[in-house]
């Protein structure tokens, strides 16, 4: 056992687009000392699955005058009149976000959107491109203009590569497969991580003026999920259980196009470009829920469309719990050229070519609106008031800024994953140039955490770590899904605290010390239980149906009572303390509307 | 195992070491119910989770973009998450996996990829921008791009590394994957630095290394080609100064429209 302790100046948790640009503008602002640890090789990390585009007002493309809402794109001359706007962008973010995203934020990430796109291109990035040479675009849900910017169907993927070498070009050193296990807070302000590296098993505290938690999504919290193995919610789970708040964790994302019985997940790209949802009558049915943007609808909406046709005995497949996403009139050409991976996805994963049959899909858990709440900085705030937790920053799906309210638009999470991962990475170079220091900590908080895996490995009890989880994702996903009520939201709050009890005598099947991934999937399940309490608790409270948030004994949207965000401290009994955050809202710009698509 | 002759039933060998505390590699079978769709990954899940905790291996995203879960099933390189159980299985109803050959096992089918990392830091895989930098981005036509792609595309999993018997051989030589970066970025027009990557990688340890075996080609889960990028590097070397005054005259109009006919 090896009691060394690591220092460094910045230690940033996670090495997707969040962290990476954080670390990487840090560096290039002159902090000379940044660490990033990951659980996972950074180039693993599960920005690079995401597919259909980065969003910003780049006016590159527009539709062809009269052709209709899916019509063909063109590129715009030079000179002529634009079509889209920051204002425009920030006004379909608001109402894809179900007026819960704070204005004042969304209108920062916006703006920063067309500067960043560049800053990507600059660096290399392998964009798709319009005929005169410009980044090419396409539509995407939700938003009334193409501002989706990508690289065929791999723009996750582009933009994770060039960024993280960027990275290795400005000297951070990267610790991969270091997975953190604990954040030390102490009066407020951060002290460091405790870490356990994969490879030896060796469990460390590493110190640090700054920690930077970039640590993603939580949507394996949920049976079928586009979500890697990877996306256990940790970051959340660890702030929780260190006294961070989390915010509005009840919304949790379906995407309308995961890959039947797999989850994994066919872009949204594929309606951007014209595919059709249908059921098994052949009807289009978004026309019923959407008529104006029927398929290109945000996707809750889109999401709770296909659910009632499910529920209503209209599915495909023989549960009848699929829909079809029909690429067949697009054509081999367009779908090799802008599809391929989807392509390639279908016929590998569900025997299907999309050029000759329609793909079988369902709804899939895909994205956590909620999170560490922070500032436009990455600070992490302590309570409603906007406290600051000192030196602790969170950026990307981690963090709830709020800019995606109760609704994410798509290819708005790259964008904000970049825009706030720069911005994390000014801030923490400011904080550490001020002449922050390095905080003594109290004991050695590395113990606590040896006897955490101890206790997994030598305890002596029967539970199997895996029978939980799948557990905990039937019931999170029967009763706490795109519908929800109150019995059932009981019920999954019962199940969930029964769980944790139980994984109290879970144990691990692999002793050894050396690559350890039995010991991290029963960490990585501790999460899950931890903060899918805070989910269901928030779910439970707020008695409206507001984006991704659909209550079925609350239908209406409750702006009196519920225009507001969740916040949820661990209390003394280890239960959620649930108190409430005002929305930012720009009363004589953007006030709140019915949402019609 | 009265299981094992039942079409139900696959046996899975895996390849099991612990260099702690293993003397030599063992093959450790698993009997494995077969479902509709289920993948090797899949496979091996069941066996972590149900069977045997202490079974290692790497993997992530499961649909073949985060690049973990490569190894050698059946005797080929490829990644678990994309590929069927059923297609693997023999006629005496088995699957074996082992490691990534070549490299060194850290535990089961986990392996050091040390090396292969190093190599992809060797060629500096960041762009090398030109001084002139536009407001806006860089105009690069449709074609230019499409050229790319063949590189851009890969996930860096490794499956051609350790399927190449000149890496077998020899850990100096940069690969067959950052060769394919290099590729990449003597290719980009934005890039200013082509004429050093091409002198670069026509040294010792670049690509005249490469014996064109192809098993690169054939190991390739994004079905890429990186012995035709070498080849190509190749030529683009011997023309190297010819090469870099195209790629300044090219840079001269990176923020111009490109004309379309």
């Amino acid at each position: 056992m090896t009691n060394d302790v690591i220092i460094h100046d910045v230690v940033i948790v996670g090495a997707g687009l969040a962290g990476t640009w954080a670390a990487m503008t840090a560096a290039q602002q002159g902090v000379k000392d940044v660490a990033v640890l990951s659980k996972l090789h950074p180039l693993r990390s599960h920005s690079g699955a995401a597919q259909g585009g980065i969003a910003a007002a780049l006016n590159n493309v527009r539709p062809v005058a009269g052709t209709g809402p899916r019509g063909p794109l063109e590129q715009i001359p030079e000179g002529d009149e634009l079509v889209d706007s920051w204002e425009l962008h920030m006004f379909d973010t608001i109402k894809g976000s179900d007026w819960l995203g704070d204005q004042d934020k969304i209108e920062v990430m916006v703006k920063d959107a067309i500067d960043i796109l560049y800053q990507y291109e600059h660096m290399g990035c392998v964009f798709s491109r319009t005929p005169d040479g410009r980044i090419a675009q396409r539509r995407f849900g939700g938003h009334s203009a193409p501002r989706a910017n990508y690289s065929a169907d791999r723009t996750g993927h582009v933009l994770l590569h060039t960024i993280h070498e960027q990275a290795l070009k400005h000297g951070v050193k990267f610790y991969p497969e270091w997975y953190v296990m604990d954040l030390i807070i102490e009066d407020n302000s951060v002290r460091g991580v405790v870490t356990l590296e994969v490879l030896t098993g060796e469990i460390r505290t590493i110190r640090a003026k700054a920690v930077m938690f970039a640590t993603g999504g939580y949507g394996r919290a949920f049976k079928i999920t586009s979500n890697a193995f990877a996306n256990t919610g940790d970051g959340v789970a660890i702030a929780y259980d260190a006294g961070a708040p989390l915010m509005d964790m009840e919304f949790v994302q379906f995407h309308p196009t995961g890959l039947y019985r797999h989850g994994i997940l066919m872009s949204e790209a594929c309606r951007g470009e014209g595919g059709y949802l249908i059921n098994k009558d052949g009807d289009h049915f978004m026309k019923k829920y959407a008529p104006d943007k029927m398929e290109l609808a945000p996707r809750d909406l889109v999401s709770r469309s296909e659910q009632t046709e499910i529920n209503e005995g209209r599915g495909v497949m023989e549960d009848g719990q699929g829909i079809y996403l029909d690429l067949r009139h697009l054509g081999a050409e367009k779908i090799m050229k802008r599809l391929p991976q989807i392509r390639e996805l279908a016929i590998n994963f569900a025997g299907v070519d999309p050029i000759e049959e329609p793909i079988p899909i369902q709804p899939t858990a895909h994205y956590s609106m909620g999170g560490i709440p922070t500032d436009v900085d990455g600070q992490v705030i302590a309570d409603a008031e906007g406290t600051p937790i000192v030196g602790f920053f969170a950026g990307g799906e981690v963090a709830c800024v709020s800019v995606h309210g109760a609704n994410r638009l798509g290819t708005n999470s790259l964008l904000e994953a970049s825009v706030f991962g720069r911005r994390a990475g000014h801030a923490i170079a400011r904080f550490i140039k001020g002449g922050a220091e390095l905080l003594p900590l109290t004991g050695d908080p590395a113990e606590r955490n040896r006897r955490i895996v101890a206790e997994l490995m030598d305890g002596d009890g029967r539970e199997n770590v895996e029978d939980i989880a799948q557990e905990l994702k039937s019931t999170m996903t029967q009763n706490c899904g795109i519908y929800r009520n109150e019995a059932q939201l009981k019920k999954a709050l019962n199940d969930v605290k029964a769980l944790q009890e139980r994984f109290k005598s879970a144990r691990v099947m692999d002793r050894s010390k050396r690559f350890n991934t039995d010991v991290l999937a029963a960490l990585e399940t501790k999460h899950l239980l931890t903060f899918s309490e805070v989910i269901v608790a928030g779910a439970l409270n707020r008695t409206e149906s507001r984006g991704a948030h659909a209550r079925t004994d609350y239908p209406k949207r409750d702006d009196e009572a519920w225009m507001k965000h969740t916040i949820a401290h661990k209390s003394e009994d280890g239960t959620p303390r649930l108190s409430y955050k005002e929305v930012t809202v720009f009363w004589d710009r953007f006030p709140p509307q019915e949402r019609k698509y | 195992m009265s299981q094992n002759g039942s079409n139900n039933f696959v046996t899975v060998r895996i390849q099991r070491y612990n260099p702690e505390v293993d003397k030599k590699p063992r093959l450790q079978e698993y009997q494995v119910k077969l479902k509709a769709g289920m993948t090797v990954l899949d496979a091996l899940h069941e066996i972590k989770t149900h069977h045997d905790g202490s079974v290692t291996f790497r993997r992530s995203c499961r649909h073949g973009i985060c690049g973990s879960c490569a190894m050698n099933i059946n005797g080929r390189n490829t990644l678990a998450c994309e590929t069927p159980l059923k297609d693997e299985v023999d006629s005496r109803g088995r699957v074996t996996i082992r490691p990534l050959p070549y490299l060194p096992v850290i535990k089961d089918l986990v392996v050091d990829r040390t090396t292969f990392w190093e190599q992809y830091l060797r060629v500096k895989p960041w762009l090398v921008p030109p001084d002139n930098i536009p407001e806006k981005e860089f105009r690069m036509s449709p074609e230019e791009v499409e050229a790319l792609h063949s590189a851009e595309t890969c996930i860096m999993c490794g499956a051609c590394y350790s399927s190449c018997t000149v890496i077998g051989l020899n850990k100096r030589y940069i690969g067959p994957h950052a060769l394919l970066k290099a590729f990449l970025r003597v290719l980009d027009p934005r890039d200013a630095a082509p004429g050093e990557r091409l002198a670069d990688i026509a040294g010792a340890d670049g690509v005249y290394r490469c014996h064109t075996v192809f098993n690169c080609i054939d190991a390739c889960p994004k079905g890429l080609n990186p012995t035709q990028a070498i080849e190509t590097l190749r030529k683009l070397a011997q023309k190297r100064q010819k090469f870099e005054a195209a790629r300044r005259e090219r840079q001269q109009h990176l923020s111009e429209p490109i004309s379309v006919k």
